[in-house]
């Protein structure tokens, strides 16, 4: 269970997609002003990412790894993952026709987020059990959603300050990044000594 | 009839060819590069045991019950020499791997580090000589005589734990032999 | 537009990191120090070109309709090729890419690139224009991988700097360091633009999920 928590909150805190593994950068900046885009882009990317990681890890460990194909890794997940987003977007419409109408915007945009892909492979990489895997994503879900909530705030105050010209738009915002990053540089450390 | 070829039949059709010539050529480069792979990672493995135990000749993976968690494998040099302990330990940004041989009378002769994500100008020092070379000749009841990193307190006690995991794993592989 | 022209365009016009802001993942994360800076542009640089040509000469074969799918299992299958190599012949490189070079399928700079021009060019344009634009990308990173080494680190590919070495300023080489300095990089570009090239807002004219992402963006403000 231990095992579990440190998983989770290593993935939320210390190594947090956004701000420490440069991961989702383009969603982090783009969709990031309102508070409300922000949360449905987010909960979008949870959703995917426990999506995406149900059913690549399976197709690693049992398709793949024992016919040695390890090597199709890259190509495979990126197609799993944009046929499963036209699938789950296919379905909400469908179904769940209000859960679509919040989410359904973002959903293609997030078949090139590197932060989905990226935690995928990780999974695999790390080699968690499938278990560990599925906690991992629900932590970077959950570490994206934290740093992009805190951002829109942070962008929010922007607003109305009075910045340099050429610092204007996106130079403010990548130095705004830094400074709220620099924040999670507390976390380093914490986690792994909170049980020891 | 040529509406539904030019709709339907030729975006699968040319999808499908694209993802099969794909997937032959990769097939091809792995099957070229898949051994260059194998034999450059087992003769950087070999390398970094001869590195830090420089009498062992050549060395075979054991299996051990009951190891410290940290310790993920053990080689032991052939002649005798004594074993070499692949090590993962808990840093300060994240796991650390170490490498560390004991001579066949219970010293260390080297510790080294194969890679970490500690914070650089700190926890990196662990990975630097003046820190890692104290390690050199120590046994497990001199291990505390090892100074830690001011400023890295965790990354160096990560490392020292590791390191005292390996001595207990030795005393373990000894009795099992 | 002439050959060299066709070229110059990605380095300075249209630089792909710091005018077109594309990329931002992998400038940030591999601008760490100069070696994996210069490994990382090298590697985008040849999926570009490769990526680019084969494109441009299917140009007329490839169904619009499936478009987008074809062009990601190409770039997919360019990438698991040059992941295979660099591990084979440049395992250091590797290692210090990590993941970083698998997630080269999800650069926007060479999808963009797919979308915006090789599709409708001709192979040999293509090709300069992907030269150019990962000379651009590669410049770019370097650029930013030289001043966050020297700063953080005191070393320039290694080789240690002196003064600079004893009064390191580690943070640069972290992550707050890395949108520091690309932060203050376009604002450079920005003054010396004159404001021409301001960009108001993220740069997504690349981005082949750029309309879906304005139109994320209207649908949410008529809420």
């Amino acid at each position: 269970m231990t095992k579990f928590i440190i998983i989770l909150l290593t993935a939320v805190f210390i190594n947090n997609y956004v701000l420490t593994r440069f991961l989702g950068i383009c969603p982090f900046l783009g969709v990031s002003k309102k508070l409300g885009q922000a949360t449905g882009m987010s909960l979008a990317v949870i959703f995917v990412m426990l999506m995406a990681t149900a059913a690549t890890w399976p197709i690693q460990t049992y398709l793949l790894n024992p016919n040695g194909l390890g090597y199709l890794q890259t190509i495979v997940f990126i197609l799993v993952i944009a046929a499963l987003v036209q699938f789950v977007e296919i379905v909400l419409k469908r179904y769940i026709p209000s859960l679509h109408k919040a989410l359904g915007v973002y959903l293609p945009l997030i078949t090139t987020n590197c932060a989905v892909l990226g935690v995928t492979i990780l999974n695999i990489d790390e080699g968690y059990t499938f278990a560990e895997a599925m906690v991992n994503s629900l932590g970077s879900g959950l570490g994206f959603f934290l740093a992009m909530v805190m951002f829109s705030g942070v962008r929010s105050c922007l607003e109305g300050a009075d910045i340099p010209k050429s610092f204007k738009g996106l130079p403010i915002t990548l130095i705004a990044a830094s400074i709220t990053s620099l924040s999670f540089l507390g976390f380093s450390g914490v986690i792994e000594n909170l049980f020891a | 009839m040529k509406k539904t070829f030019s709709e339907i039949i030729k975006p699968v059709l040319v999808l499908t060819l694209i993802c099969a010539v794909v997937t032959f050529a990769l097939a091809y480069v792995n099957s070229v590069t898949a051994p260059i792979i194998a034999k450059s990672q087992e003769e950087e493995a070999q390398k970094a045991r001869a590195e830090v135990l420089k009498d062992g000749d050549t060395f075979t993976k054991i299996d051990v019950d009951n190891l410290p968690q940290t310790v993920t494998e053990v080689y032991r040099a052939e002649n005798g020499a004594g074993y070499v302990f692949m090590l993962t330990a808990k840093g300060y940004g994240g796991d650390m791997k170490l490498i560390c041989g004991i001579n066949s009378s219970g010293e260390i002769e080297e510790c080294k580090t194969l890679s970490h994500n500690e914070t650089s100008g700190l926890g990196s020092k662990t990975a630097e000589d003046p820190y890692c070379s104290q390690y050199s000749g120590k046994t497990a009841d001199t291990l505390n005589q090892v100074d830690a990193i001011t400023g890295a307190t965790i990354s160096s006690n990560a490392y020292k734990n590791a390191v005292t995991d390996a001595l207990e794993a030795y005393k373990t592989v000894k009795e099992a032999e | 537009m002439t050959k060299g022209q066709n070229f110059l365009k990605g380095i300075i016009k249209e630089n792909p990191v710091l005018v077109l802001v594309l990329g931002t993942c992998p400038t940030l994360a591999t601008s760490t120090s100069v070696s994996s800076a210069l490994g990382m542009g090298a590697a985008a640089t040849v999926v570009l070109l490769c990526s680019n040509m084969v494109i441009s000469a299917l140009r007329r074969v490839i169904p619009d309709k499936v478009r987008i799918p074809c062009y990601i299992v190409l770039i997919a299958g360019f990438v698991t090729m040059v992941q295979m190599l660099v591990k084979a012949f440049a395992p250091a490189l590797d290692q210090s890419l990590g993941i970083y070079l698998p997630l080269i399928v999800v650069n926007c700079i060479i999808l963009g690139r797919a979308e915006m021009f090789a599709n409708k060019n001709k192979v040999v344009d293509s090709a300069i224009d992907a030269l150019g634009m990962g000379a651009g990308f590669t410049l770019a990173l370097l650029l930013m991988a030289t001043i966050r080494e020297v700063f953080g680190n005191g070393t320039w590919m290694g080789i240690e700097i002196p003064v600079l070495v004893d009064n390191n300023i580690s943070i640069m080489t972290m992550a707050p360091g890395g949108f520091f300095v690309f932060g203050c990089l376009i604002a450079l570009v920005n003054k010396l633009s004159g404001g021409k090239n301001a960009k108001k807002s993220f740069g997504c004219a690349g981005c082949p999920s750029a309309e879906l992402c304005q139109k994320a963006q209207q649908y949410k403000e008529e809420m």
